[in-house]
């Protein structure tokens, strides 16, 4: 600004001109796009945020299928890649009007976000569309146990999302790594089966587990299974207003089993004092024997196992129903290009589109008939259990951060025993839901 | 840190006080064209002030009142929200732990800052060490969050180092229990380089023949410290600990990086009452709460009126001549 | 500036010889930054102390094109200073008017100003966020711009009525006396002498937008409006479902870095100055 200062008003003028410019171009341009959108050759147009950034592979299997949906329909996509953030984005612009007509995300987010609060629109018209090119319908490509599984909105629908993406989550090994082959013959069948295990590769100095222990969600996994195993309803047992859920002896057993993990020294003896991604990075590096996690994280460390390294899943044992999340499309309620998105949907499910989730992006789809990648060939078939049970039976959100996420890590780090925890999250949970009222 | 946005209004008191010049009575033509600029200078700043400062004020006081997702109609809860935030143990832990950055960590980064300023002024090559521990309140505090988590990981540098140095047991920093501590920790060290130039700018222009009449009358180091260097930068200290307040008050970007390093948010052990308003306004899988967020964005501004007026009555001496 | 003659005391060299330690890490600290950048992500996490022996450069293509760092620093680049030139240029008659008037009104307006200081900036994150895409400027650079510029007023009026208020009247004086209006005044005879107090002011600015985080991360998502404070995150939020690359992390890192430390290196007195002379007076 050196030589302008001698100028004041014409600077000031100058750039009050420039901001205004900006300004107008960034208006017109917004309106021009939308408006060269609607005067396309048929269907006009829609709007999308997206929760993968531009350079994940995600993203790049859904822009060419944007690009061809394009040249085959007339109908083009705005496409922003948002990422993550959609999930904390979404709710302030439905409540600003500026909320798109489509985004994806995780079931749970789509719920938690939008669907619970009747945010989220009815798809049930997109079941009953034909995939092009496939001629089934949308209903005969994706098995109905998806949906089952959901929660259900104020108007009683669980059709709020349409998958394109499948995982569930479970315990990742290497069965050829020899201390984890010599201690484990065959899959232990019971929790204690797999306590030995762990004392097995103890006694060879191995650490049975990685952890990542900062997060609370693929540790909170155990926990998930466990309570699965001992039949009770992790929802049920975080929605009790007055926490009495937790006195059941059930749920002091699955976590008495998790701390046999955390007081039986079986976790990589770092996980404390390190961020993500330091033990799975010493998962893949051969210095431990399991990681629990989603499938995703085969894709995660893709490019850091030997090539000898061969996949070995299986779900902590009592557990009797995998875990399932989905990844899917969903409507905002005051969306405006509701068919154009809904074709979009169906177009995406095309056998040939939606092989590149697998072939690409490395992840499982909930089409039967495509493949997983290979080494999520063992995961596939877990999910093709008759019924599937959301993560944490679908608790999500303010409940986690504010009364799961601390408690259990402070007993994940073996800071409190299995009854203190037990009492911390009566209490944390009785206190969270009188101030939700 | 933003530090460059904080300030406080002893200018503004002592000019309202009338005891700023006056211009000369014979300039009586400079004084009329003056009023009439008056308004044509300032109406700019204050257009801009009031439509992007104040309202939006004003807008959350109001917002703090209703309970509101965003969507739907708004819902008067009058002063609920406050009661509820009262009754929610998140917050309670939120507002502790802003409190405790404020107090605790003002307390040692004065203690620092100060101890430095002495120490640098006595120093050769002043000037470099004071621009190289100047230097990290101009970054932001993401990178630390960042870098902390290789610097401080169990095969880390500074495990390595410490180790050489022959302790073989340090602490387990990144554990989850300690987050808060190295959150602190974080921030002092970036706050005392700022806040010793602060003070040694304040303290160079002390004149010298101060210090010099000091010594001929007898008066040893700490006795010179306190009877010329405490007295004479007083006005500056008390600036300080206001800007201190407010600063300390809006951290956000170091929490978020320190605690959240996968994409989930830092556990609730480690928030303050920022990442708390961001947290209730932008979750992740549930509904916003407009009004809640607002209203504990209140609670943080009263903190700092609070704390601001306290500290200024504490502080408060008769201005020294000189 | 106040030379001692006396020898120096045990405890002070022990306490010099701290302060050069400090010093010292902090400088390895950036330099450590530096270097970790052009290292591969599990190389880092295997041996954190080494030394690039293959520097990876890919980790500042991969960030640039791919973590869209490239577009976000553009970003950043003209937030930072349109809302610096804006807040300067807006800020700067005011401050004078402010300096020169001492009345009432000037008086309760300086106080106003003044207040603005103490207000967090999490009091407004929700108002402006509601307010900006009422007007449609949501995830817009044009809404940051003002968002910082409205953000900017209590501290840049504050800082430049001091350095108006510190130069002589009688400047002013002799120019009146010549027949030269307020704004003619204004422009020709105060602005060069207050030259550097506006450089300063812009600096100042320039740095808190840069490092401006909260705002940036509520009202911009779209890839290509981000600034670097955001895409440094959403970086990092990116992970949970392809994983982490530190090499290209401490990448993104540097690109934030990078620019505060030429910056200041070669502004650095006038930056120290204004932050602490500029607040003390």
């Amino acid at each position: 600004m050196g030589s302008s200062t001698g100028r004041g008003p014409r600077l000031l003028a100058i750039a009050t001109a420039a901001v205004l410019a900006v300004g107008v171009s960034a208006c017109s341009s917004s309106k021009s796009s939308s408006a060269s959108g609607g005067s396309g050759k048929s269907g006009g147009s829609f709007t999308y945020w997206s929760m993968w950034r531009q350079d994940e592979p995600q993203a790049k299997v859904i822009q060419a299928a944007i690009t061809q949906f394009t040249a085959d329909t007339g109908i083009k996509v705005d496409v922003q890649w948002t990422g993550r953030d959609v999930a904390k984005k979404i709710g302030p612009a439905m409540a600003a009007g500026k909320a798109p007509d489509m985004w994806d995300e995780g079931e749970d987010v789509v719920y938690g976000a939008a669907a619970q609060n009747g945010n989220a629109k009815d798809l049930s018209a997109v079941l009953d569309m034909t995939i092009p090119n496939d001629n089934e319908k949308v209903s005969d490509a994706i098995p109905s146990k998806y949906w089952d599984s959901l929660p259900k909105d104020p108007s009683g629908g669980q059709h709020w999302i349409v998958p394109y993406e499948a995982s569930t989550a479970g315990i990742f090994y290497n069965t050829a790594d020899p201390g984890v082959s010599a201690a484990m013959a065959s899959q232990p069948a019971t929790w204690d089966d797999f306590i030995n295990v762990c004392q097995a590769l103890k006694a060879k100095n191995e650490p049975c587990l990685a952890s990542e222990g900062e997060d609370s969600w693929t540790n909170g996994l155990w926990f998930d299974y466990l309570l699965n195993a001992a039949g009770v309803n992790f929802n049920d047992l975080a929605s009790d207003k007055t926490g009495a859920a937790w006195d059941n002896p059930a749920v002091l057993k699955a976590a008495q089993q998790v701390e046999q993990l955390v007081k039986g020294g079986y976790i990589i003896p770092t996980y404390t004092q390190t961020k993500y991604p330091a033990q799975q990075t010493n998962w893949a590096g051969g210095k431990a024997g399991f990681l629990m996690n989603g499938n995703w994280v085969t894709a995660e460390v893709a490019k850091q196992i030997p090539s000898t390294w061969k996949y070995g899943f299986m779900l902590p044992p009592g557990a009797t129903q995998p875990d399932s999340m989905i990844f899917g499309f969903a409507l905002t309620k005051n969306a405006k290009h509701v068919s154009q998105a809904e074709q979009f949907m169906a177009y995406f499910l095309q056998k040939k589109t939606l092989s590149g989730i697998s072939t690409q992006a490395d992840n499982i789809t909930p089409r039967t008939d495509i493949p997983a990648p290979p080494e999520l060939a063992t995961v596939q078939k877990t999910l093709d259990a008759p019924k599937l049970r959301l993560t944490f039976d679908g608790v999500a959100g303010d409940w986690t951060t504010k009364v799961w996420n601390q408690n259990y890590l402070d007993f994940w780090h073996g800071q409190i025993d299995a009854a203190t925890f037990i009492s911390k999250m009566k209490s944390a949970q009785v206190s969270f839901w009188k101030s939700q009222s | 840190m933003s530090t460059a946005t904080i300030q406080d209004s002893s200018r503004a008191r002592r000019s309202r006080g009338g005891s700023a010049p006056r211009p000369p009575v014979g300039a009586a033509p400079l004084e009329r064209s003056r009023r009439r600029m008056f308004w044509a200078f300032t109406a700019p700043a204050v257009l801009v002030y009031f439509v992007l400062f104040l309202v939006p004020v004003g807008y959350a006081a109001w917002t703090s009142l209703y309970k509101w997702d965003g969507i739907g109609p708004k819902k008067w809860k009058g002063l609920k929200n406050y009661q509820t935030l009262w009754q929610d143990p998140t917050f309670r832990h939120s507002l502790t732990n802003t409190l405790k950055i404020l107090v605790v960590g003002g307390v040692l980064t004065f203690a620092f800052a100060f101890a430095l300023m002495l120490i640098l002024r006595e120093m050769n090559r002043k000037l470099f060490a004071r621009s190289v521990l100047f230097f990290p309140c101009l970054v932001n505090a993401m990178v630390f969050g960042i870098a902390a988590g290789i610097l401080f990981s169990p095969t880390g540098p500074v495990d390595k180092i410490l180790e050489a140095l022959g302790w073989s047991h340090p602490p387990q920093w990144l554990a989850t229990q300690h987050l808060s501590t190295m959150i602190l920790g974080t921030l002092i060290w970036t706050a005392t380089g700022y806040y010793s130039a602060i003070l040694m700018a304040a303290v160079d222009q002390i004149p010298e023949y101060l210090y010099e009449a000091a010594e001929l009358d007898g008066a040893n180091a700490f006795q010179r410290f306190r009877h010329v260097t405490l007295p004479m930068c007083w006005d500056v200290i008390s600036v300080c600990a206001v800007l201190w307040t407010v600063s300390s008050v809006k951290i956000f970007e170091l929490i978020l990086m320190y605690g959240g390093s996968s994409g989930s948010q830092p556990p609730a052990g480690s928030w303050n009452t920022a990442m708390y308003v961001y947290t209730e306004a932008f979750p992740t899988a549930s509904t916003p709460q407009l009004g809640l967020a607002t209203a504990a964005a209140l609670v943080s501004l009263f903190m700092v009126i609070i704390f601001t007026v306290v500290l200024r009555r504490l502080l408060r001496r008769d201005p020294i001549e000189y | 500036m106040t030379p001692r003659r006396k020898a120096r005391s045990l405890p002070m060299r022990i306490a010099t010889g701290v302060v050069w330690v400090v010093v010292a890490a902090d400088i390895v600290l950036v330099g450590w930054i530096l270097l970790t950048s052009l290292r591969s992500g599990t190389d880092i996490l295997n041996h954190p102390f080494g030394v690039p022996t293959h520097p990876k450069f890919s980790n500042y293509s991969k960030v640039f094109s791919d973590g869209g760092f490239g577009q976000a620093a553009l970003n950043s680049v003209l937030v930072a200073v349109l809302s610096s030139v804006l807040a300067v240029a807006v800020a700067a008659p005011c401050a004078y008017a402010l300096a020169r008037r001492r009345n009432r009104v000037s008086g309760a307006m300086s106080m106003t100003f003044a207040m603005g200081l103490g207000v967090p900036g999490q009091v407004m994150v929700v108002p402006l966020f509601i307010g900006m895409a009422k007007v449609n400027l949501d995830d817009s650079q044009p809404g940051l711009i003002l968002v910082y510029l409205g953000l900017a007023m209590p501290f840049t009026v504050y800082l430049l009525t001091g350095f108006f208020s510190g130069i002589p009247q009688v400047l002013e004086e002799a120019a009146v006396l010549d027949g030269a209006g307020a704004v003619r005044t204004f422009t020709r005879v105060i602005l060069p002498v207050a030259r550097g107090g506006l450089v300063t002011a812009f600096l100042l600015q320039f740095i808190s937008a840069w490092n401006e985080t909260l705002f940036a991360i509520v009202l911009t998502h779209s890839q290509d409006k981000v600034t670097l404070p955001v895409a440094l995150s959403d970086f990092v939020q990116e992970a949970q479902l392809n994983g982490l690359d530190w090499g290209a992390m401490f990448a993104g890192v540097c690109v934030v870095l990078a620019p505060m430390i030429a910056l200041f290196s070669w502004l650095g007195s006038r930056i120290i100055q204004g932050m602490t002379v500029g607040i003390g007076k």
